[in-house]
């Protein structure tokens, strides 16, 4: 049983879509710069002036992972739910099922993608340690 | 392909209906991207003395290798032509744009857009990736820019970017403005006119893919320490009064907190985020840098109508597409009217000072109706066109505040700058030279410098001695005086054409003074000297290629000439920019100097000299064009010195 698990808290209320939270993350898991590949997303509505971010909540009962067919989706030490490529047979269902719109399909590399709240980094989700503004904060 | 660059170009020709793409011919180490880029493109595709309303003009749109990345403040685009805006007559310049226009671009996979020919339609141009059409924009026609925005994300997806002129650009208002997002615009150079004279409404462009950085982790480095620092653009830690306050992000990628940037409130409580000059309608409670009293002039300050109504006013203008500088050229001059005695002009009645007449005066502005069909063609136009109606006193007041070719005084140390010696001194080399006002990382005041020297002369002239030393090898170069200052003017130039080329944001780049904590770290500081290279490690970082400060300068200085040969072309000249002196013996609003007619001519003469131009003309000469790499222009500029001596 895993306790206390991290997650990134948002506030949309204070973000002004500089967007460094999308393209820091394409470049770290990607390599490139670009809002496709990055693992949380950043919605303007224009008439209000208002965003939404989505990104993974890391759900104690995470469905997109208990009901992925094909067994392509584990919960790491962390408790964060992690796709495995390779296993993933790109059926869209985790996509489906996330109440939070957090898990994103890439069609230029025909992948689906999710916040692993940047495994490995030392500093933690690079997302929260670029945001100007403390819209993302880990807690 | 290296990293940065998507190696196309999307050609269009609005008459024919064409749609084409081309390799960007880059050239990458001679053009890089943005301004140099674009002029290297009018250069060969612009023909020599058309009009801005020509459909030979071109619309030129460009991007550089950092936009799209996280580069800091790199979601930029240029766009130039021919300007409408510019006075006596129309010649070749630029605007920038921030927002996520450019990022969006560069995701369908084009480095700029060349957009010729006129539609005999109202359009627009319509890209979703590599499926590119254009598309009727009967239904768009007449809107206005906001709501134009709305209606194009309706329909092709609100992740969707949209650059799109107002109504004021329909009416080819010669301050029109390409509007994009809430508050971007190529504002100053009339550019939403061309537009307008093309019928073309707005470019909609949504890309799926994303900007090849070829070395991730020293893009990833860089940006983490620039965040860690805290850089704060616009000498922040000397205004800094502890509160807190909520910065806008003008730009995609923008990770600093500018000083230029805040939220206005509509009275119900939605944010509008205003940028630069837009801050002085949403946010300051009195526009007194307007005020100016000096040389026989009087510019009274423009009245804050208060915040409850200037921020809708602001919104206002914006969506109409006018260029929010005209406010403050507009509003002063029509007061000084009143101020003697006239209260109408042309009988139409005028109250500048009464926010209902002023709204009314911008729709009428924007449709070219009644009293706004007069000042639609801009300022300085209005005064040729009144000279003998009003007191000769206030046609040469309006000359004087578009005294840069038809822009509104900028960075010139008298109207609305605070620009002590020597910094007005560098800036009048560059108004002399550059085909529009000025611009270089200065948005307080000239180099950023200027507002140390306001703050304690005393520490920053010490400062500025270790300072000019190490940047430009001569320790007095900052000395206030009026000698030795080309050097500066030049280096600024060169400057600000990397920055509009890579793209970066002239409010944060160069970072030619380090960061500081507070007020009392820069006081106790000997050495203030920023990382002049930034810029370069970013642009290897994305690209995979190496540039070093020469090879970067040689592009800055081969795209200034190209401006400077297609101003040429358009006839300007050393005869011309002489007529600036006038302005420059008006006392500096900081100090008070002021500098007379032959002082100003010898002025050009070591501008002209350290630049290798000819002291006639101003033009550069033949053996710096060839230095350039430029031989090709070398026959074009000597039938233009031919024509000129038979026209002497």
């Amino acid at each position: 049983m895993i306790g206390n698990i991290k997650r990134i808290i948002t506030n949309k209320k204070v973000c002004r879509d500089c967007e460094a939270c999308m393209l820091g993350c394409s470049l770290l898991h990607e390599g490139e710069s670009g809002v496709q590949s990055a693992r949380l997303r950043i919605h303007k509505d224009m008439a209000r002036y208002e965003f939404a971010i989505s990104i993974c909540r890391h759900c104690k009962d995470p469905k997109c992972m208990t009901d992925c067919p094909s067994d392509a989706m584990y919960l790491d030490e962390r408790g964060v739910v992690i796709i495995v490529d390779e296993k993933c047979t790109r059926c869209g269902n985790c996509k489906d099922y996330c109440p939070f719109d957090a898990i994103y399909y890439d069609s230029n590399k025909n992948k689906y993608i999710k916040c692993d709240l940047c495994i490995g980094r030392d500093n933690g989700p690079l997302c929260v340690e670029l945001c100007p503004v403390g819209a993302l904060k880990i807690k | 392909m290296p990293g940065g660059w998507t190696g196309k170009i999307l050609c269009i020709d609005l008459s024919r209906g064409d749609i084409r793409t081309k390799e960007s011919q880059l050239k990458n180490d001679e053009y890089i991207g943005g301004r140099a880029l674009a002029a290297h493109l009018a250069w060969e595709e612009i023909p020599p003395e058309i009009d801005a309303y020509d459909p030979d003009n071109r619309v030129i749109m460009t991007t550089g290798p950092l936009t799209g990345t996280l580069a800091p403040t790199s979601g930029r685009t240029v766009m130039t032509g021919i300007s409408p805006r510019v006075y006596p007559r129309p010649w070749y310049t630029h605007s920038t744009i921030g927002g996520w226009f450019g990022p969006q671009l560069k995701y369908a996979g084009f480095d700029g857009i060349v957009i010729r020919g006129k539609s005999d339609k109202p359009v627009y141009l319509d890209i979703q990736n590599d499926r590119v059409q254009i598309l009727d924009a009967s239904d768009l026609w007449g809107l206005d820019a906001r709501n134009t925005q709305l209606l194009l994300k309706q329909r092709v997806g609100q992740e969707a970017q949209v650059l799109t002129i107002g109504p004021a650009g329909e009416k080819q208002v010669r301050f029109a403005t390409v509007q994009h997002s809430e508050e971007n615009a190529a504002g100053h150079s009339g550019f939403g006119a061309v537009w307008g004279s093309k019928n073309l409404k707005a470019v909609v462009v949504h890309g799926t893919g994303s900007v090849p950085v070829a070395n991730p982790e020293m893009l990833l480095e860089e940006v983490v320490r620039m965040r860690e620092q805290k850089y704060s653009n616009l000498l922040g830690f000397l205004y800094d009064t502890g509160e807190q306050k909520e910065f806008a992000a003008c730009s995609q990628s923008c990770i600093f907190d500018c000083f230029g940037n805040f939220y206005g409130y509509m009275a119900d409580g939605r944010r509008v985020p205003a940028n630069c000059i837009g801050t002085s309608w949403t946010v300051a409670k009195e526009m007194h840098l307007t005020r100016y009293a000096g040389g026989g002039f009087e510019i009274p300050s423009s009245k804050n109508f208060t915040l409850e109504k200037e921020v809708p006013l602001h919104e206002l203008c914006n969506s109409l597409g006018l260029d929010l500088w005209f406010r403050l050229v507009m509003q002063p001059w029509l007061t000084r009217c009143t101020q003697l005695g006239i209260y109408e002009i042309r009988g139409y009645p005028i109250a500048p000072e009464d926010p209902s007449w002023f709204e009314k005066f911008m729709y009428q502005l924007s449709k070219r109706e009644e009293l706004g069909d007069l000042f639609a063609e801009d300022l300085i136009r209005a005064m040729d066109a009144l000279e003998g109606e009003l007191p000769q006193e206030l046609i040469d007041l309006g000359r004087e505040m578009e005294f840069n070719f038809g822009y509104p005084a900028h960075r010139e140390g008298r109207f609305w700058d605070e620009e002590p010696l020597p910094f007005w001194v560098i800036s009048a080399m560059m108004h002399v030279s550059s085909s529009r006002d000025p611009g270089i990382g200065h948005h307080l005041s000239s180099l950023l410098l200027a507002e140390l020297k306001l703050a304690d002369e005393k520490i920053a002239r010490k400062q500025f001695r270790l300072l000019s030393e190490k940047v430009w090898g001569d320790p007095d170069a900052l000395e206030p005086n009026f000698v030795g200052k080309a050097p500066v003017a030049i280096w600024s130039q060169h400057q600000n054409m990397i920055i509009d080329s890579f793209p970066l944001c002239d409010f944060a780049f160069p970072q030619l003074i380090r960061p500081f904590r507070d007020r009392e770290s820069w006081e106790k500081s000997r050495d203030i000297l920023g990382d002049l290279d930034i810029d370069l490690r970013l642009l290897s970082a994305v690209t995979g290629e190496s540039f070093d400060r020469k090879q970067v300068n040689r592009v800055a200085e081969r795209a200034f000439t190209l401006e400077r040969l297609m101003q040429a072309r358009a006839g300007r000249s050393r005869k011309m920019e002489e007529q600036l002196a006038s302005h420059f013996q008006l006392p500096c609003r900081a100090d008070g100097t002021a500098m007379d007619k032959s002082d100003f001519l010898r002025l050009m003469d070591e501008y002209y000299s350290a630049r290798g131009w000819d002291l006639e003309l101003g033009w550069p000469t033949s053996d710096l064009l060839k230095s350039l790499g430029l031989d090709e222009a070398i026959p074009e500029l000597d039938q233009l010195r031919l024509r000129y001596a038979l026209k002497k």
